[in-house]
C-alpha cells in the first residue's frame, strides 16, 4: 500500500478464485439479467429495454410463484426446526455420542439427489413399503394412493434432502456456545426455558439463519422433486422456468422469472432474519 | 449460635473416584474463607456442592439454618464467580450484570441503580454499554464479580477467581477483593491452589488434600503450626530434618538433639527458611538463643532482591535453605565454603504425620 500503489502482492493469491467466480457466476448472472429486458421475435433474441417480461411473470405466473414461495417457506421452516432439535440434542443431550451422530448425518449426504427422490417414491407409492406394510398388518384393505403425488410428498422429500445441510451450521454454532455461561445463568436464577431463550438461541442466530436460507433457497429453485413426487397440482416455478429455456425457447421470460424468484427469496430471507433478531433481541 | 453455612458429612463420589470424603465445615457470617489445595484435591467439587451444581453423594448443607442440600442452584441464595468467568458474550456489560435482577423481576429503575452501584464497586462505572469482547481479562473478572455481587448473595463462591490473570493484575485484584469484602461485609468462600493468594486474602484457610480438609485455621496458624508434612511443604518453603523421638528426647539424623514431649516416633523437625540464621565467617557467632547449631557446606547463593537464599547441605546430605534479609553482601560466600547455621528450638515444629 506504500505510495498509494495497488497492492498486487495481496491480490495475486485470491486472483484465481476471483476469476472463476466472475466467469462462472457473475458474468452469466449479468447476462441473464440483461436479456430479461429483451424480447424474442420469430425465435430470435432481440435487444430491447422493456419490462414486458416482468409484466408477464406477474400476470401469468403469480399463482405458481406464490405456491413455490409458500412451499419453500414451509420446507425451510420445517427443516430448520427439525435440524435445530436434532443439533440441540447432539450438543446438549447426547453426551459423548453427539459428534458420532453428526458424523452419521454427514453420511446421509452421500445418497444422491435422485436416489432420495426414488426412495420416497418407493416408500410412499401405491405398491410402496408403507402401503405394503399397512396392507400386511390389515389396517387397510386397498393401497392409499393419496400418499404420493401431492405437495406434502414434495415437502417430505425436500425436508429429508436438505436436513443434513441444515444441521451442520446449527450444530456448528451450538458447538461454539460455552458451558460456563449456561451454568452462570442457572446460578443467577434462570430456568431451563429462560436459558434456552436468553442464552442459547441468541448465540446461534447466524447458524439458524444459514440453515433456513440453505433449505429455503434449495426448495425454491428445485423443479425435479415436484415433477417426480408432486403430481400435476404442485408444479413449482422452477419447472416453468425450465420450460421457458427449454421447449419454449423464451429465455428473456425465463430470465425475468428467475430474477423475480431471486428477488422474492432475498426479501423473504431478510424478513425471516429481521423477525428472528426482533424476537431474540435483548431488552435493557 | 449456629454457623451461617454448615456442611455435615458432605461427600461426593464419581464412580470409583472419591472426589470429596465426608467433610464437616462451619462457615461464619462475614468470613472470607479460602479452600486451598493442589489440583485435583476436590476443592472445586466442594465449592460446587455449596452452590448446588454438584449433588452430594451424602451429607447435608444448611444455610442460615435452612437445609439446602437438595435445592437447585437457581433456587439457592448463593452466587458464584466461575473459573473462566462465564460471561454472556452476546450481552453488554450492563446486561450481564443486570441479568439476574431481570430474572428476579426487579423493577427497571431499581435494577439500573443496582447495576450501576455494582459496576462502580468494581471500578467499571463507565463500562456498562461496552460489549464483553471489548473488555480485558482483568475487566472481565470484575464484570463476573459485579454480576454475582449485584444479587446480594448470602454466600459468594469464587472458583480460582484470579488464576487466569498475570501476576501484577492478580496482586491488584487481591487488593480489590479485600476492599470489596469489607465494603459488602458478605460471606466469601474462594477456592485456590495458590498459597500466597490464600494467605493474603482469607481470614481462615482450609487446606485440602485427597478429598478431605486436613487443617483449618488462620493464615498464621497454618503457616506457623502446620499439622503435617504435606501442609508444611505446600505452604511456603520449609526445611525438614529427619529424626527419632524416644523418651521425650528428639535426636536428629544430623546429630542435633533437643527435648520434646510426645510418643516415641519417627519425626520431622520443620524450620522455615526465614527462621534460620547463618554465619559465614568463623569469627562470627550466631545469637545466643539460637540453641540448635550445625556446620554445613554452601552449595548455591541466590540473590532475590530484598533477601538472599543460601542453599546448603549438611554432612549427612540434608538440603537446607536459609533466607537472610540482606542484599547479597555475602555473595562472596562461594559454593564449597563452610557455614554455621542454626535456629531457635521455639521456631521449629515437630511433625509425626
Ligand atoms: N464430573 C466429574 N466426573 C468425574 N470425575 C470428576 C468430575 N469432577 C471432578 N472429578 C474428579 O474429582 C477429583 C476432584 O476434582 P476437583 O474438585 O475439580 O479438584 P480441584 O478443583 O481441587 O482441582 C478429581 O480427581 C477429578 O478428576
Ligand atoms: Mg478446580
Amino acid at each position: 500500500m506504500k505510495n498509494g500503489r495497488f497492492p498486487y502482492a495481496r491480490i495475486l493469491p485470491v486472483l484465481p478464485s476471483v476469476l472463476v467466480f466472475t466467469a462462472f457466476f457473475a458474468v452469466p448472472l449479468a447476462y441473464f439479467f440483461i436479456i430479461s429486458f429483451w424480447r424474442v421475435r420469430a425465435f430470435q433474441l432481440r435487444p430491447d429495454a422493456t419490462l414486458a417480461q416482468y409484466e408477464a411473470v406477474f400476470l401469468d405466473y403469480s399463482g405458481p410463484l406464490i405456491f413455490t414461495l409458500g412451499m419453500a417457506l414451509a420446507i425451510g421452516l420445517t427443516t430448520t426446526l427439525i435440524a435445530f432439535a436434532f443439533a440441540f440434542f447432539c450438543r446438549f443431550r447426547a453426551y459423548r455420542f453427539g459428534t458420532a451422530l453428526i458424523f452419521v448425518t454427514l453420511l446421509a449426504l452421500f445418497g444422491g439427489y435422485l436416489t432420495k427422490i426414488y426412495m420416497w417414491k418407493t416408500i410412499l407409492g401405491s405398491a410402496g413399503i408403507l402401503n405394503s406394510a399397512l396392507l400386511a398388518i390389515g389396517l387397510i384393505d386397498n393401497p392409499i394412493t393419496a400418499l404420493l403425488y401431492n405437495p406434502v410428498a414434495v415437502v417430505i422429500t425436500l425436508v429429508h434432502y436438505t436436513l443434513p445441510l441444515a444441521v451442520l451450521p446449527i450444530y456448528g454454532s451450538l458447538k461454539g456456545i460455552d458451558d460456563i455461561p449456561l451454568e452462570a445463568a442457572r446460578d443467577l436464577g434462570a430456568s431451563r426455558m429462560r436459558i434456552f431463550a436468553d442464552i442459547i438461541v441468541p448465540q446461534c442466530r447466524v447458524g439458524i439463519l444459514s440453515a433456513f436460507s440453505l433449505s429455503f433457497i434449495f426448495a425454491a429453485g428445485d423443479y425435479v422433486t415436484p415433477l417426480m413426487v408432486g403430481g400435476p397440482s404442485s408444479s413449482m416455478i422452477g419447472l416453468f422456468i425450465q420450460n421457458q429455456f427449454g421447449t419454449r425457447l423464451n429465455s428473456p421470460l425465463g430470465s425475468a422469472m428467475s430474477f423475480v424468484v431471486i428477488g422474492c427469496c432475498v426479501v423473504i430471507i431478510l424478513t425471516v432474519a429481521a423477525a428472528l433478531f426482533a424476537v431474540t433481541r435483548r431488552r435493557d | 449460635m449456629t454457623a451461617h453455612v454448615e456442611l455435615r458429612q458432605i461427600s461426593k463420589q464419581y464412580g470409583a473416584v472419591r472426589a470429596v470424603l465426608p467433610t464437616d465445615l462451619d462457615i461464619q457470617k462475614g468470613e472470607f474463607l479460602a479452600i486451598l489445595g493442589p489440583s485435583g484435591c476436590g476443592k472445586t467439587t466442594l465449592l460446587r456442592m455449596i452452590g448446588g451444581f454438584v449433588m452430594p453423594s451424602g451429607g447435608t448443607i444448611t444455610l442460615e439454618g435452612q437445609d439446602v442440600t437438595r435445592l437447585k442452584p437457581e433456587a439457592r441464595p448463593t452466587n458464584m464467580v466461575f473459573q473462566g468467568y462465564g460471561l454472556f458474550p452476546h450481552m453488554t456489560v450492563a446486561q450481564n450484570v443486570g441479568y439476574g435482577l431481570r430474572l428476579a423481576r426487579v423493577p427497571d429503575e431499581e435494577r439500573k441503580r443496582r447495576v450501576q452501584e455494582a459496576l462502580s464497586l468494581v471500578h467499571l462505572g463507565d463500562f456498562g454499554p461496552r460489549s464483553i469482547d471489548q473488555m480485558s481479562g482483568g475487566q472481565r473478572q470484575r464484570v463476573a464479580l459485579a454480576r454475582a455481587l449485584v444479587m446480594q448473595p448470602k454466600v459468594l463462591l469464587l472458583d480460582e477467581p484470579l488464576a487466569a490473570l498475570d501476576l501484577k493484575l492478580r496482586k491488584a485484584m487481591q487488593e480489590e477483593f479485600r476492599r470489596i469484602h469489607s465494603a459488602t461485609g458478605g460471606t466469601f468462600i474462594f477456592v485456590t491452589h495458590d498459597q500466597e493468594e490464600a494467605m493474603s486474602l482469607a481470614n481462615r484457610i482450609c487446606v485440602m488434600e485427597g478429598g478431605r480438609i486436613v487443617q483449618s485455621g488462620s493464615p498464621q496458624d497454618i503457616y506457623l503450626r502446620p499439622q503435617s508434612r504435606f501442609i508444611s511443604r505446600f505452604i511456603g518453603e520449609a526445611n525438614f530434618f529427619r529424626g527419632q523421638r524416644k523418651d521425650g528426647k528428639v535426636t536428629l539424623e544430623n546429630g542435633l538433639s533437643f527435648a520434646d514431649a510426645g510418643k516415641d516416633a519417627e519425626i520431622d523437625c520443620v524450620v522455615r527458611p526465614e527462621n534460620m540464621g547463618i554465619r559465614l565467617n568463623e569469627s562470627e557467632t550466631l545469637p545466643a538463643d539460637f540453641d540448635l547449631q550445625i556446620v554445613s557446606t554452601v552449595e548455591e547463593v541466590v540473590f532475590l532482591g530484598p533477601y538472599t537464599h543460601y542453599k546448603l547441605a549438611t554432612q549427612n546430605g540434608e538440603r537446607i535453605i536459609v533466607e537472610v534479609r540482606d542484599q547479597g553482601q555475602n555473595r562472596c560466600a562461594h559454593p564449597g565454603a563452610k557455614a554455621l547455621i542454626g535456629w531457635r528450638s521455639r521456631d521449629h515444629t515437630v511433625l509425626t504425620e
